[in-house]
């Protein structure tokens, strides 16, 4: 087959992947804290035989991460936490530490500060945040602090780190690989949630740039077919 | 293909997010109703390129690798128990709770229930009892010759006679607290049981830790906003088309693929 079939194949599944990711922002639009991944198409050249001009070809060569900080929705409740700016909580996990920006946390039966999921919230020193019993009124100030009855008793743990540095682990969690410093110029609001900072109009004309140039593909991977049964035919009257 | 089944998984998540709100909405009249949220979360991702793959001899690194996400779940239904403002209903026996304690009843199968809903009732043997007839634990039973009964704020029952200038004490509610209280189990019919994750129940005294007073002639109304709930199904339906149309595009990519020569 012809080098073009190939470009143009390599195009063809970079776009389903790209599909696949448009998939996934519009299927978390709803997640609290959710970051927008897209795709990022490189060109890796191939030379041909016979000193001819080399050709590019084209495939999907990195995933980005949009960090950039998306709504807060007001909720009320006392233990829903956004942040704003650049930072994470910091969970101690089964897995190790995880951090995360979805603020939505609960006090579990030790009156832990923990996750849905019942992961420890931790600490500025890292550890873990007990409640004091019979906590009523839990108050958290915008650089962390957490106080019950004008009593401070712990603050919070925000830290930061660089986004190349962490990977995705699915659950609003995201796995440091290379550790992570405190966090500068942070706020903490309380009885807010950051919303998912997908924005569906760009999502949606990305879906349609995707359906068309896929389509497009497939016009001229029909083309290239028609030129070849040309090529076939005139061959055979030529015998 | 991987998008079908993600925006699928898109849908089927905001379709329970409705059956939440809907729930809500439909509450927003019951005694003590705790609205219930919905948090999502993403699922794990395929790490096709880890981040910080070495990509050369000379040791540079990927620096952002790929990892395909897999779609969203429901991850959890939260209760919010935030205290509902109060209604008067001038009911001898209607109490509500000031406070984040609970009412302890005995369900018929002999367990322990709890409960905000406050709305009692006598029955024929003058005992206290929820609207479905189940029994405060505490036991209060009110004599058939009583003609007033009063209720203070630390759950202390007094009921006046026609033959007695002064009031008899005949018993006392008390008010039960969880650590954990958005770990109960709703039974239904405004019931709670206490499971491993809201902690054991612990009976605190009215007035102190924030277990709360009683109000006698109150109940407590639901804490639904239906405002909120309203933006909130419109989210739920935009989200539920958005991932539609992802289907709609992907179905259109798969028949072009189908007619490739």
């Amino acid at each position: 087959m012809d080098k073009s079939n190939y470009i143009n194949l390599g195009r063809q599944s970079g776009l389903m992947q790209e599909m696949r990711s448009v998939a996934n922002n519009l299927a978390n639009v709803s997640t609290t804290a959710y970051k927008r991944e897209s795709a990022v198409f490189t060109e890796y050249v191939i030379s041909l035989e016979n000193n001819s001009p080399s050709i590019s070809m084209s495939r999907i060569g990195a995933h980005y991460t949009d960090f950039s900080q998306g709504g807060q929705k007001q909720t009320g409740a006392p233990l829903d936490i956004a942040i704003a700016g650049d930072g994470f909580f910091s969970l101690n996990t089964p897995l190790g530490i995880r951090l995360t920006r979805a603020g939505h946390f609960i006090i579990d039966q030790e009156q832990r500060l923990v996750t849905i999921e019942g992961y420890a919230v931790l600490d500025e020193t890292g550890g873990e945040i007990a409640l004091p019993a019979g906590a009523a009124d839990i108050a958290i100030a915008s650089d962390g602090t957490m106080s019950a009855a004008g009593t401070p008793f712990a603050r919070l743990g925000i830290v930061s780190s660089a986004p190349e540095k962490l990977t995705r682990d699915g659950d609003r969690l995201w796995r440091p690989l290379d550790g992570y410093e405190p966090a500068q110029d942070v706020r903490i609001q309380q009885g807010a949630l950051e919303q998912s900072n997908v924005n569906p109009v760009l999502e949606i004309s990305r879906l349609i740039e995707v359906q068309r140039s896929y389509e497009a593909g497939q016009f001229l991977l029909d083309r290239d077919d028609d030129r070849l049964r040309k090529v076939i035919e005139a061959i055979e009257q030529l015998r | 293909m991987e998008s079908l089944r993600i925006a699928a998984s898109g849908m089927a998540a905001q379709q329970k997010r409705v059956a939440v709100i809907s729930n809500n909405i439909s509450n927003m009249s019951t005694t003590a109703y705790a609205p219930r949220s919905v948090e999502f979360a993403d699922l794990h991702y395929q790490q096709v390129l880890r981040p910080g793959t070495i990509s050369s001899q000379t040791g540079t690194v990927v620096p952002a690798g790929i990892q395909l996400g897999t779609g969203v779940r429901l991850s959890a239904v939260t209760m919010s128990l935030e205290q509902g403002g109060l209604r008067e209903s001038n009911g001898d026996l209607d109490l509500a709770i000031e406070g984040r304690g609970f009412f302890e009843i005995t369900l018929p199968s002999g367990e322990a229930g709890y409960t905000r809903d406050g709305n009692f009732n006598r029955n024929a043997e003058g005992e206290m009892v929820t609207s479905e007839g189940y029994p405060l634990a505490d036991g209060i039973v009110i004599p058939d010759d009583a003609l007033q009964v009063s209720i203070n704020q630390d759950g202390e029952v007094y009921a006046y006679f026609s033959n007695a200038v002064a009031a008899q004490q005949v018993g006392t509610i008390g008010l039960t607290v969880f650590s954990n209280p958005t770990g109960l189990e709703a039974l239904g019919g405004n019931l709670y049981k206490a499971t491993e994750a809201s902690g054991s129940p612990v009976i605190g005294a009215p007035g102190q830790n924030g277990v709360g007073n009683m109000r006698q002639g109150f109940l407590e109304e639901s804490g639904v906003d239906v405002v909120n709930e309203i933006s909130d199904l419109i989210e739920a339906q935009r989200g539920y088309e958005l991932n539609s149309k992802v289907i709609t595009a992907s179905d259109e990519m798969l028949s072009t693929m189908v007619r490739m020569r």
